[in-house]
């Protein structure tokens, strides 16, 4: 697997990529893909360590001179485009969830389950943090995971600045990640993530009277906020005061 | 904690120290720890691999008592936590061996720690329970969940930062009153 400077390198390029609509990693060879699937089924089977070219070209059905063709730095290559495009799905998934969501809250949620689902649900990874802890774990805690932090924060904070201002957006898209993060590296039992209604549940009760907490600390200068108004920038800047609040409902 | 155990531990995170992970070996630490290798075998079983883990869990309780002793000063559950936080992140950044094996070792180490991390996370949310019973949570919250949400926040900051500045303690009562506490006892100075 790429050193974690490598992966993360990945998360990054493909967060920026995903953000700007229709972005494409159109490659030569027509097989690209295909290789790249197939060398995930072998990594969720024999891991990183184990998994050859060939066992790629079998699971392929391919021939060597073809996975060559298409990846002339072979394995490492082959692994990088593997992180490359399971980032990049990752963040596309995410990006509908988050563009079809019709209020913050629901932007939280929706976003939340998608990736612990993907997460937990994603073979390769399984195996790896079973098997291979030293190649996945190491780069998901401490220093690293503040790239990961900024990169999934700079993807996620024009869809939530819908809703909140920039400085606030990116706030929230970074604690949105960390709570991924923490409950990925240690279920609970008590709040699954992958669960919609358990979700809501936490975004509720946690997240969303931190939102108001942030947006307050942001903006001393409104002294009445009504707790569900967290009105579009523009009707502050014109001065207009809050709307008046709908318990909970934050539009 | 057994004594001999206890001084086996002592030593190998010496040797740690002054060799790293790799190259830390069994005899290395019955040499220092002034015991016979047997001694070591016999008090950890799954020898070297079992040592190294078990090294690793006392560093970090002992990381922790020292986190304990410098927050009991606090009276207040905010100050508990911003305290917390801001100790816990700089004697981390202070932290000669931690640092030197995470940039030389990180693969040996980070498994290890993952695992410290959840047993850590327990340990800190039932030292934060009585603060919470003390203070009152808000309606319908649920003290145990509250607290593992805390404990599970303050240790994601302390571990990576972000974007916040942990020496500012400014930053740090902002993100304390909103990350952690908003939906747990509600805004400061809240009429209960």
């Amino acid at each position: 697997m790429p050193a974690a400077v490598g992966i993360l390198r990945a998360v990054d390029d493909n967060a920026a990529k995903a953000v700007s609509a229709g972005h494409e990693w159109g490659h030569a060879s027509p097989h690209r893909v295909r290789i790249v699937d197939a060398t995930l089924t072998c990594l969720a089977r024999y891991g990183t360590v184990k998994t050859t070219v060939d066992d790629i070209a079998r699971q392929a059905g391919l021939s060597r001179a073809t996975i060559y063709r298409a990846f002339p730095g072979g394995r490492e290559e082959i692994l990088g485009a593997v992180v490359d495009t399971e980032a990049a799905r990752l963040f596309s998934a995410l990006g509908v969830r988050l563009g079809a969501a019709s209020g913050l809250e629901e932007a939280l949620v929706a976003g939340i389950v998608e990736a612990s689902t993907r997460i937990r649900d994603h073979p390769a990874l399984n195996y790896l943090v079973a098997h291979e802890p030293e190649t996945i774990l190491g780069h998901l805690a401490f220093e690293d995971s503040d790239r990961l932090m900024k990169a999934a924060s700079r993807f996620a904070a024009p869809f939530l600045a819908r809703w909140l201002r920039p400085a606030e957006a990116g706030r929230v898209a970074e604690w949105g990640t960390r709570i991924v993060l923490s409950f990925a590296l240690s279920p609970s039992p008590r709040t699954d993530l992958c669960d919609p209604e358990q979700t809501a549940r936490l975004v509720h009760t946690f997240v969303i009277p931190g939102v108001r907490a942030l947006h307050r600390a942001a903006t001393p200068q409104t002294t009445v906020l009504a707790p569900a108004s967290l009105s579009p920038h523009h009707e502050e800047v014109a001065g207009v005061g809050p709307r008046p609040a709908t318990e909970g409902a934050i539009p | 904690m057994d004594d001999i155990r206890e001084r086996i531990l002592a030593a190998t995170y010496a040797c740690v120290a002054r060799w790293g992970l790799s190259k830390t070996t069994v005899e290395d630490a019955a040499r220092e720890a002034n015991v016979s290798r047997a001694t070591v075998y016999r008090t950890f079983p799954g020898g070297r691999d079992e040592l190294l883990d078990a090294t690793v869990a006392w560093a970090t309780s002992e990381f922790f008592l020292r986190l304990y002793e410098q927050v009991q000063e606090a009276t207040s559950l905010e100050e508990v936590l911003e305290l917390g936080i801001r100790f816990a992140r700089r004697s981390i950044l202070e932290h000669e061996v931690l640092q030197r094996v995470m940039q030389t070792e990180p693969e040996k180490l980070l498994p290890a720690l993952t695992v410290e991390s959840v047993r850590v996370r327990d340990v800190m949310a039932d030292f934060l329970i009585p603060y919470l019973e003390s203070r009152g949570v808000l309606p319908g919250v649920d003290l145990h969940e509250a607290a593992d949400f805390l404990a599970r926040m303050a240790l994601s900051y302390i571990a990576a930062p972000g974007r916040w500045d942990l020496e500012d303690p400014e930053q740090v009562a902002e993100l304390v009153e909103a990350e952690l506490l908003a939906g747990v006892v509600g805004p400061p100075g809240d009429p209960r």
